[in-house]
């Protein structure tokens, strides 16, 4: 690691893949929100579908402690939100050079295909769309952290 | 143009090897909408009068919907193009993710043409079409071809249609791979692809589908997923999807068992969702979109049969595979259907197939080959006609690849009594003795014998109520009006192209605000209704330009002449006068002459006639 990042709290999504049908809801509202269109490979999550169908695992953004999408930014454009807890891409800063989406290890940081930036899960601002989408259950917002009580 | 379509079609002609675009008229948009009635009127104008099924003039084409893509629930895609089996109009629809990819890339619908000289796959990858060499995926089974096709162009998320052996061997009731656990099954849509010497489709799109009024969509979409909450029927399919329509079946006396020769099977139970639950089904899946997850995926855990993975055996399947064979271990059916899958063979059809085998064995018509008995119950039997069929490598496949209308001529003798189809489509799993209405839907249906055209079954042996009055199962009056109406609003929202599922819970209203909110044109409730009307106006006439004989709106002869030896509705069989007399009122209520051809007078009137041709530019 070459900086020591400010460890992020706050809020966090998690899956509970064994709820999760595939449907892709989830991304087809998040595509929606970030593009203004559906189309699930534009969304900042992936549903990974395996066995046939037979088992199918949410892969999100987990505004994770140690960024690569942060770290490898050249220009400093992510940065944590400390409101959400969410890693966020400045899009005025963002030179779309697509470091961050090649290097983040979930693979869930996609490009406008317009202007070539990259866009990631913000949490929406804390209330998450694919959240209240799903119709299983299978995603959840957690708080991480002791003191957000 | 208005938002929701992409605005174009993709043609491609596989002789040539050249690929192009052609705009969708907007008269089109505004008459036909989408899918179904896209497909019927592209099929009117681009085949020649009396086009063989497999020559390169037939085209295979995967149409869309306006709201395929979007997050309007249980949208999905459909296969058009002229059957081999029944050499009439053939829609086949599909759910998974492959239609909304489809849109992705740009496209309301695909349009393959010609004959490529080896065998090929097609990549489409938004705006690049690229022709492949598949000589190297030729003979692997539809599953295999597609991690084929998925490893070679090194991305597990491109979306793929396969055909397995069987539509390379231009088995008549071959299908189309929609991968996993979906297909384009009936008609044989996967021996016109195999006649092309495609073996595989494979898209990969990154546009988007855009939306006039987001807000009213959303607002739309949430009437939608309220409208499938308060349905029980969506429930049930939730639940366990189509499996308990086998006890229900059984109970009301239509379940086939034994090549129809009985309407009720002694261990029905174990096909349906109480030994599928406890035998297979692990989980829940839903195709792209669609909240109602009626696929219950499972696995094959223990015996003879173990080690892979199957979806539910969904009613039809485990009726015709199961009771219509006299198998009743889960396991086995979920085995025999999944070899249907792999080789890419409609199960329906298979199972229709067999079961004439079967009986032709046990009846003496048919010798057994070498080892093999010819016997309802067994499942050897089964899994090595399956695989003769597939491969076509002995007479007895060879005989049997034609489906049962042909391979009843073919034998001769009474055997022509015991094939279970219509127009050469095999007989769906509802026996409709005990049904009046249902026995008209399948006389009538535009592709043949076909449950998905109207299916009063359930509202008739169950005493529902249609319009306020409660519906008599044996009565012949009213049904032809009754059967109409569903026709006609399955047909308008197979224009849509929405899941038959779906259907049961969201209200025509909801679909009318869906529309009128993504495309920003006026859509109302009622105008399925007249859309569906149409269509079935275009579908039949395109079906009597093929050479449809109007006398071929019939029955299987045993429903005629074997009167049901069992269960609630035994003794009864349909009668020439009761089919005479609903076939009458229909074609009257239809606008159509005694002979049951559409007048020009209704064709006007349901707006055929003013529709200018489509002109395919290249
Ligand atoms: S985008 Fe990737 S690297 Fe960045 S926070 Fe999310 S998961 Fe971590
Ligand atoms: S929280 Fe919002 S941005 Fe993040 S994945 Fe869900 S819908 Fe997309
Ligand atoms: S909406 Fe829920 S069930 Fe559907 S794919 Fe996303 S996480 Fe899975």
């Amino acid at each position: 690691m070459t900086q020591t990042l400010q460890s992020a709290k706050g809020l966090r999504l998690i899956a509970h893949f064994d709820l999760c049908t595939g449907c892709e809801i989830c991304q087809l509202v998040c595509s929606e929100r970030l593009f203004g269109g559906f189309n699930p490979r534009l969304a900042a999550l992936r549903i990974e579908h395996r066995r046939e169908n037979l088992v199918h695992e949410p892969i999100l953004c987990e505004q994770c402690h140690n960024p690569f999408c942060q770290n490898v930014c050249p220009v400093q454009a992510i940065s944590l939100d400390e409101d959400t807890g969410a890693r966020v891409i400045d899009p005025d800063t963002c030179i779309g050079c697509g470091l961050c989406a090649s290097y983040c290890p979930r693979q869930v940081i996609v490009q406008d295909r317009e202007s070539g930036k990259s866009v990631k899960c913000d949490l929406c601002n804390g209330d998450p769309l694919c959240v209240r989408a799903c119709p299983t259950g299978a995603l959840e917002l957690i708080v991480q952290g002791g003191d957000h009580a | 143009m208005p938002k929701a379509w992409m605005g174009k079609f993709l043609f491609v002609d596989l002789g040539s090897g050249s690929s192009w675009t052609q705009e969708v008229p907007d008269w089109m948009r505004s008459k036909l909408m989408g899918g179904k009635a896209f497909g019927a009127k592209l099929l009117t104008d681009l085949t020649p009068a009396g086009c063989d099924p497999f020559a390169p003039e037939n085209p295979l084409m995967i149409m869309t919907g306006p709201l395929t893509g979007t997050s309007a629930p249980s949208m999905r895609g459909c296969v058009v193009t002229k059957s081999p089996l029944t050499g009439t109009f053939l829609d086949s629809y599909f759910g998974g993710y492959f239609s909304p990819e489809v849109k992705y890339a740009g496209y309301d619908g695909i349009i393959i043409l010609g004959q490529a000289q080896e065998p090929v796959y097609l990549w489409i990858d938004d705006d690049r079409v690229e022709v492949r060499p598949a000589a190297h995926l030729w003979g692997q089974d539809a599953l295999e071809a597609n991690a084929a096709v998925k490893s070679e162009l090194n991305d597990e998320t491109v979306k793929i249609l396969s055909i397995g052996p069987a539509g390379e061997n231009r088995v008549l009731y071959s299908l189309i791979s929609c991968e996993y656990n979906r297909q384009a099954g009936r008609g044989g849509a996967g021996a016109v692809m195999g006649s092309k010497h495609l073996k595989a489709i494979a898209v990969r799109g990154t546009n988007t589908v855009t939306i006039h009024d987001p807000e009213a969509f959303r607002a739309a979409v949430i009437q939608a997923n309220a409208d499938l909450e308060k349905s029980e029927d969506v429930q049930a399919m939730r639940d366990g999807g189509t499996a308990p329509a086998v006890d229900f079946a059984n109970e009301t006396g239509l379940l086939p068992s034994r090549n129809f020769q009985d309407g009720s099977f002694e261990k029905a139970s174990n096909l349906s969702d109480i030994g599928q639950s406890k035998h297979l089904w692990l989980n829940s899946a839903a195709c792209l979109g669609c909240p109602i997850r009626c696929s219950k995926m499972g696995a094959v855990r223990t015996g003879k049969y173990a080690g892979f993975i199957t979806d539910i055996v969904e009613y039809e399947s485990a009726a015709l595979m199961g009771s219509n064979l006299g198998i009743s271990d889960v396991r086995a059916v979920a085995h025999l259907v999944k070899l249907c899958d792999r080789f890419g063979m409609d199960s329906m059809s298979t199972g229709g197939v067999i079961g004439f085998a079967m009986e032709a064995g046990e009846r003496g018509l048919l010798e057994s080959p070498d080892g093999i008995s010819l016997e309802f119950g067994n499942v050897q039997a089964a899994e090595y006609l399956i695989r003769s069929i597939a491969f076509v490598d002995n007479d007895l496949g060879k005989l049997l690849a034609q489906g049962v209308k042909r391979a009843a001529a073919a034998l001769g003798g009474d055997a022509s009594a015991f094939a279970q189809h219509v127009k050469g489509l095999e007989s769906p799993a509802w026996g409709p003795r005990g049904a009046a209405g249902t026995g008209l839907a399948f006389m009538t249906a535009d592709r043949g014998g076909c449950h998905q055209r109207g299916l009063p079954a359930p509202l008739e042996v169950t005493g529902g109520e249609w319009e306020g009055k409660p519906v008599q199962a044996l009565a012949v009056e009213g049904k032809a009006d009754m059967l109409i109406q569903m026709q006609n609003y399955l047909a308008g929202t197979d224009a849509l192209v929405k899941c038959d599922f779906g259907g049961f819970g969201v209200q025509p209203e909801t679909y009318a605000a869906l529309l009128s909110a993504a495309t920003g044109e006026r859509h109302t409730a009622d105008e399925f209704d007249r859309l569906g009307e149409r269509i079935w106006n275009l579908t039949r006439n395109f079906n009597l330009r093929e050479g449809l004989n109007p006398a071929d709106d019939t029955l299987p002869k045993r429903f005629m002449q074997d009167p049901l030896p069992s269960g609630p509705n035994k003794g009864h069989r349909f009668s020439a006068q009761d089919m005479a007399f609903m076939l009458k009122d229909y074609y009257s209520l239809r606008g159509w002459d005694q002979a049951g051809r559409p007048t020009e007078e209704t064709l006007k009137k349901v707006g055929v006639q003013d529709l200018p041709k489509f002109e395919k530019s290249s």
